[in-house]
């Protein structure tokens, strides 16, 4: 804190200022006052234009205290499984087809560009189909996230799976590892981290697809919330849920992210 | 060291070679190997015809292209000859040849597991079935015997190029292979790193009775551990000679370039190999 305030004693603009900064500490603090600054910009238009469009950070805030005294934990929850549920079924998928067809290319030549035509086919129009196919309620979101998961993960494990260096699979071959052995000890390993990357840039679109699901679908969920806000021109509550969202977003990043510093921790060993 | 200390329990290595000749562990006949690039075809080996024995310790020679890898490769059975045939033990070398060692320039050490880990994962193949107590006394004699103690649980990238070239060559011994096939294996180390390492395979290679066969374009790091010496040509790869190295075993490889024989027998074969050397230049 006192160096940023050093800083701005010193400088002559507050970006030179920020510039000055040399520790994490200061940047954090530096972020806090850019994020405070904009919150404060939107109270204060907020205010003075009494636009019913633009709500204002208080009322969001009082808002959301409501919903944590009871009303938010039933409708975050049915989003989160579904994430869950999507998440496990799509990345695991994803990684069986990933590494298959990244290692029989015959396979590869028949089902890849099958794969690559599917992939095209826009989310929305999927919702719909779904909700014929699954009813409405939890599984068309659920199957949406697991559709979403098992391409990136698919794309990001084949590329991973072919990609394993031939003289590692050799040096094992030559010791007598048979195939089965090469698999589990060479390839597996190799891919994990191109399977957890492809989860990483699947979550958001993962936590996307939860809510449209459920937008199409049913009532339950931040989805749900959502469409009845809106249904009620509730801004207030929209931008709630959006806020909700967007931290559930970065706490799944979060974890996904500790996921992957856990699992690959013979890279980041280096000292 | 701890290494003179196992050599000094064994006794004297150079004591226990019999007297007749041991039989031939590998043999190459007219070995040619040629690759197609781009449609043109290229000989990359042209009848090559070597004959190696048990224990001996045979060093490739050559300028950059001339096929020395690839000689190594057909013995491994990483690469099928072209013509010519390639036989160990007295059978055709047809798959791969599992009964072999190999060490390359690159260390294809496994990233995500420990140093011991990686020298143990011979010893986790079905091929070669052992007990957890049995591979892990295994694990820690070798690595004692590469000198790695307190480096157990480090992964790879926490390990210096040295020490990853010795926790390969660990997990290549661990599975006492009766012949050793090295491609420039310690071509990335610095100078006396280097040596450190040739010592040390000469320890190991004679203790163990290992048959080897060594690349190196490096001809004094050649005569330093050789039995013999064979210098090829530029590409197509021929033999252009094959000489013995008259020093005797064991020999001290931090002073062994002092000796008059090394230097003789250096000047001989360097004047073989300049010139492939300059012709080699212009691939």
């Amino acid at each position: 804190m006192q160096a940023a305030v050093a800083g701005l004693a010193k400088s002559a603009t507050p970006f030179t200022a920020y510039l000055r900064t040399t520790n994490r500490a200061g940047a954090a603090v530096w972020r806090f006052g850019v994020a405070i600054a904009a919150l404060l910009a939107w109270e204060a238009v907020a205010r003075w234009t009494a636009s019913i469009w633009l709500s204002s950070p208080s009322l969001v805030a009082a808002r959301l205290a409501d919903w944590l005294r009871g009303s938010l934990y039933v409708h975050l929850a049915v989003t989160m499984e579904e994430i869950a549920v999507g998440v496990v079924l799509g990345t695991t998928l994803g990684a069986v087809f990933g590494l298959l067809l990244g290692r029989l290319p015959t396979l590869a030549t028949l089902l890849r560009p099958l794969i690559v035509a599917l992939y095209n086919l826009p989310l929305l129009a999927l919702a719909p189909l779904f909700i014929m196919l699954f009813g409405l309620g939890f599984m068309p979101a659920t199957v949406l996230v697991g559709v979403v998961v098992f391409f990136l993960v698919f794309f990001n494990t084949f590329s991973g799976a072919e990609s394993v260096d031939e003289d590692m699979i050799r040096s094992l071959q030559i010791m007598g590892a048979n195939r089965i052995e090469v698999f589990r000890k060479v390839i597996g390993p190799a891919s994990v981290a191109w399977i957890i990357s492809g989860l990483k840039v699947a979550l958001p679109y993962s936590l996307a697809a939860a809510t449209t699901g459920e937008m199409l679908a049913g009532g339950n969920g931040m989805g749900g919330v959502l469409t009845a806000a809106a249904q009620q021109f509730d801004m207030t509550s929209m931008y709630a849920t959006l806020v909700v969202l967007m931290l559930a977003g970065v706490l799944l990043n979060l974890c996904a992210t500790r996921l992957e510093t856990w699992l690959l921790r013979w890279r980041h060993a280096a000292g | 060291m701890q290494l003179a200390d196992n050599l000094r329990q064994v006794g004297d290595p150079a004591a226990d070679r019999p007297a007749a000749d041991p039989p031939f562990k590998v043999e190459i006949t007219g070995l040619t190997h040629s690759f197609a690039t781009r449609g043109k075809v290229t000989d990359a080996l042209s009848a090559v015809d070597l004959a190696v024995r048990e224990r001996e310790f045979v060093a490739l020679v050559g300028p950059s292209g001339c096929g020395k890898t690839t000689v190594l490769n057909c013995v491994a059975g990483l690469l099928r000859p072209t013509r010519g045939t390639v036989n160990y033990d007295g059978k055709p070398v047809t798959a791969l040849n599992t009964r072999i060692g190999y060490l390359s320039q690159k260390d294809t050490l496994l990233p995500w597991r420990t140093a011991a880990d990686n020298i143990r994962i011979a010893m986790e193949l079905k091929c070669r079935p052992t007990s957890r107590a049995a591979a892990n006394a295994k694990v820690a004699a070798m690595i004692d015997l590469v000198g790695l103690k307190g480096f157990e649980r480090h992964y790879p990238a926490e390990l210096s190029g040295g020490m990853r070239k010795r926790v390969a060559l660990a997990r290549t011994l661990i599975y006492e292979p009766e012949a050793l096939l090295l491609d420039e294996p310690f071509g990335a180390l610095d100078a006396q790193l280097r040596l450190i390492m040739l010592d040390q395979l000469q320890t190991l290679t004679t203790i163990r009775r290992i048959t080897v066969l060594f690349v190196t374009h490096d001809l004094g790091e050649a005569i330093s551990l050789a039995d013999r010496v064979v210098v090829f040509s530029a590409r197509p790869g021929r033999i252009r000679v094959i000489r013995d190295v008259p020093i005797p075993r064991p020999r001290d490889i931090f002073r062994v370039r002092f000796d008059p024989r090394f230097a003789r027998l250096h000047e001989e074969l360097w004047d073989e190999l300049k010139d492939e050397v300059v012709k080699g230049t212009d691939i």
